[in-house]
């Protein structure tokens, strides 16, 4: 064997069926069509694939870091993705196809979507469109959950490239297609700035591929050739260039207006989320604090099972379990319900466990007066030991108010629609990492520096009010 | 007013009161003396039932309180009997959270469900009484201990409790205020009320008390008139405790 120099490719093999995923039968192995075409084009150019293994949202960041030489992911060449890499010639051209419930009878188009949720990949030709037309719509990071919440009614339709819903959809009894695959776009190499060399070759080994029929062997293996397809190979043969196929899909640019406003609605519901389940975790940390500190013994341990559990786990699985899982007993709650419900649950073992250390900073003393006075215990601790105990949870409740606030950003995971996801989403649209992160940093702060503000104001006047307790006990 | 039979209380193990018996007729003051650790606070807690008793019985006003009852209902009667007997303790647990006028009537108002207003009228009079008609509106905090202290026995008043527990009461307070205090005391007995005070200062309880009971090591070793304790008491124990407690007095 000479020595042949890698050529690193980048893709996410996530839920990334047809175009490259881990093969059932042996995990370690990555397989799909594209991974297929990606050992012909360099086979063809004398050197060594290398996978590496990305995520779909992040990949043009990762190109121009380095980690890699191309994306070859079903890459679309989108106007705004021209400002930041270079495009080889296409190699495919897809079209996009709806699918809804198969009982559905009301959604034959995408017309028909205007007060429907239609979920689709973030960051890609088909959220763009959903976005230009004014359709309510939600990015996932694979396919495999679009279609999941489809089929739990969380939303109500799916756009998908082709070959996706072609290898995810099809042949679910659950789902059909709602009308015929419409629009073009073209699927490109995505290489970095300057690497004019490098896409010469790459140029020069899809024209051969495409010519020699190697591709159409795999795109057939893989059920994917079709009309649209036989256009490409024979462009190639008679030795035009693709270059001048610019299908209307690929050259939707990201609307900075669109944008902005989708950032606020992020914001909103980063906030409703937070207060969501603040609310909880406070209302469901006091019987859980009350029934681990005085309840029977079966209850203690319930209790503090609950309590180990949600603090022993991480918040991001449980969201996930909540997400994923539950639906399988049948129980499918939206991702912002499920969020607030989750971080609800999660926190209210971290509020518990604020109410307890409260609760027993109260001098044992206090309950003795109230029941000297003829209260019973239930009377003695609404009236004499909650309201004291409350003044000293009161600040570390606000801190951890202030932790929930940034942990709302797990919900990123299962696609809900708040300011990390629209951080991640619209910065990989536009590029604008650096502007954007400042806007979205500027938000969570503009929240969270004021709360922590009031914890520390609240635990000087705390620290003040308490030496009566003090001086009394010494 | 009060009568106590047979009294016993384990701790722990630990035997903290052994057998003790007395009465306190209806208007007059006891007090009840020892070294600490002799199980006079304990005996206190007895009384307004914070403590359940292991032998015997006692009785509060008109609630009788039996070691053989099931602990049930024994809390549910010593609820009923802490509302006849009103409690001042050592460390006060005045509520901090509450003004001075809160403090005195938030039981009659949420355990006795009386107006709000009458009470409030009520308070103020106590305040007078125990001189302090301008605290109403101020917070424990800002109060010295002997401040607190009137505080928390106006509190205790306003419940119209026909008995008076007092735990160490003058620990926190000067010799004038001492005194002070006793005759406060002392004009209760004339609205009423029977008054125990525990305290191991015989100088305080000499101008206060009717009769005397002294403890040791949770046995009562001697009760009797206060005149006839101190001046010629049986126990050489008792007349050590005294002896001990003037020479301290004097030094």
């Amino acid at each position: 064997m000479y020595a042949q120099q890698p050529l690193g490719w980048g893709a996410d093999p996530s839920g990334g069926a047809p175009y490259v995923f881990p093969d059932p039968a042996n995990p370690d192995r990555y397989i799909g069509y594209e991974k297929e075409m990606v050992d012909a084009l360099a086979a063809a150019m004398g050197r060594r694939p290398e996978f590496v293994p990305s995520d779909w949202e992040t990949l043009v960041s990762a190109l121009e870091r380095g980690s890699f030489d191309v994306i070859v992911n079903g890459l679309e060449p989108t106007a705004d993705r021209a400002r930041q890499i270079l495009f080889s010639k296409p190699y495919y051209i897809f079209q996009l196809q709806l699918t809804v419930r198969t009982g559905d009878e009301n959604i034959h188009s995408l017309a028909d979507c205007t007060n429907h949720v239609v979920g689709t990949l973030g960051n890609t030709a088909a959220s763009r469109i959903l976005q230009r037309d004014g359709i309510p719509y939600r990015g996932y990071l694979d396919p495999v959950a679009a279609y999941r919440d489809l089929e739990l009614k969380r939303i109500d339709a799916v756009l998908m490239d082709v070959p996706a819903e072609a290898f995810y959809a099809r042949d679910n009894p659950h789902l059909k297609r709602a009308g015929q695959p419409f629009e073009r776009g073209l699927y490109v190499i995505g290489l970095r700035k300057g690497d004019e060399q490098l896409k010469a070759q790459v140029d020069a080994a899809i024209d051969k591929i495409l010519a020699d029929g190697t591709l159409e062997g795999i795109l057939k293996r893989w059920k994917l050739w079709n009309e649209a397809q036989v256009e490409l190979q024979a462009r190639a043969r008679a030795g035009q260039s693709g270059d001048e196929l610019a299908y209307n899909l690929t050259s939707i640019t990201f609307n900075w207006r669109e944008a902005l406003i989708r950032l606020a609605r992020a914001a909103l519901v980063t906030v409703g989320i937070a207060f969501g389940s603040m609310l909880i975790a406070m209302l469901l940390g006091l019987p859980l604090a009350l029934g681990q500190s005085k309840g029977a013994r079966w209850l203690q341990s319930l209790c503090t099972l609950y309590v180990e559990f949600f603090r022993g786990t991480p918040v991001l699985v449980q969201l996930l379990f909540l997400y994923f899982g539950l639906p399988t007993i049948g129980l499918a709650m939206p991702g912002w319900l499920t969020a607030l419900v989750g971080l609800g649950l999660n926190y209210a073992a971290y509020e518990s466990q604020v109410y307890r250390a409260a609760l027993e900073a109260i001098p044992r003393g206090q309950w003795e007066a109230a029941y000297s006075l003829g209260m019973t215990p239930v009377l003695a601790f609404r009236r004499i030991i909650l309201p004291q105990a409350f003044r000293v949870a009161l600040p570390p409740m606000t801190n951890d108010f202030v932790s929930l606030f940034k942990d709302t950003s797990v919900a990123y995971a299962i696609s809900v629609w708040e300011l990390a996801t629209a951080y991640r989403e619209l910065a990989n649209a536009s590029g604008a990492f650096l502007l954007l992160g400042v806007a979205v940093s500027a938000f969570y702060l503009a929240m969270s520096l004021p709360m922590a503000h009031l914890a520390r104001r609240l635990e000087r006047r705390l620290t003040k009010g308490r030496t009566l307790g003090v001086e009394a006990e010494a | 007013m009060i009568s106590v039979e047979g009294l016993e209380k384990r701790k722990g193990g630990k035997q903290i009161l052994r057998n003790v018996s007395f009465r306190v007729e209806a208007g007059s003051v006891l007090g009840i003396m020892g070294a600490s650790g002799s199980g006079k606070t304990t005996l206190l807690r007895c009384l307004n039932g914070l403590e359940q008793i292991d032998t015997g019985w006692l009785q509060c006003a008109s609630v009788t309180l039996d070691s053989g009852l099931p602990t049930k209902s024994y809390r549910r009667r010593a609820n009923e009997l802490r509302r006849q007997v009103g409690t001042v303790f050592q460390h006060l647990y005045l509520f901090p959270h509450l003004s001075v006028l809160g403090n005195i009537i938030e039981a009659p108002v949420h355990v006795l469900k009386r107006m709000r207003a009458e009470v409030e009228t009520e308070a103020h009079e106590l305040l007078r009484l125990v001189g302090l008609a301008d605290a109403a509106s101020r917070y424990p905090e800002s109060l010295s201990g002997g401040e607190q202290q009137r505080v928390a026995i106006a509190r205790a008043l306003a419940m119209h409790p026909k008995i008076l527990l007092f735990d160490e009461p003058t620990s926190a307070l000067d010799p004038k205020r001492s005194t002070d205090l006793r005759s406060l005391l002392r004009s209760f007995v004339t609205r009423g009320h029977t008054l125990v005070v525990v305290s191991h200062a015989i100088g305080f309880l000499q101008g206060l008390s009717d009769n005397l009971l002294y403890m040791e090591g949770g046995e009562v070793v001697e009760q009797g008139p206060t005149a006839q304790i101190l001046q010629s008491p049986r126990d050489p124990r008792t007349l050590d405790f005294i002896m001990h407690d003037s020479a301290g007095a004097s030094a």
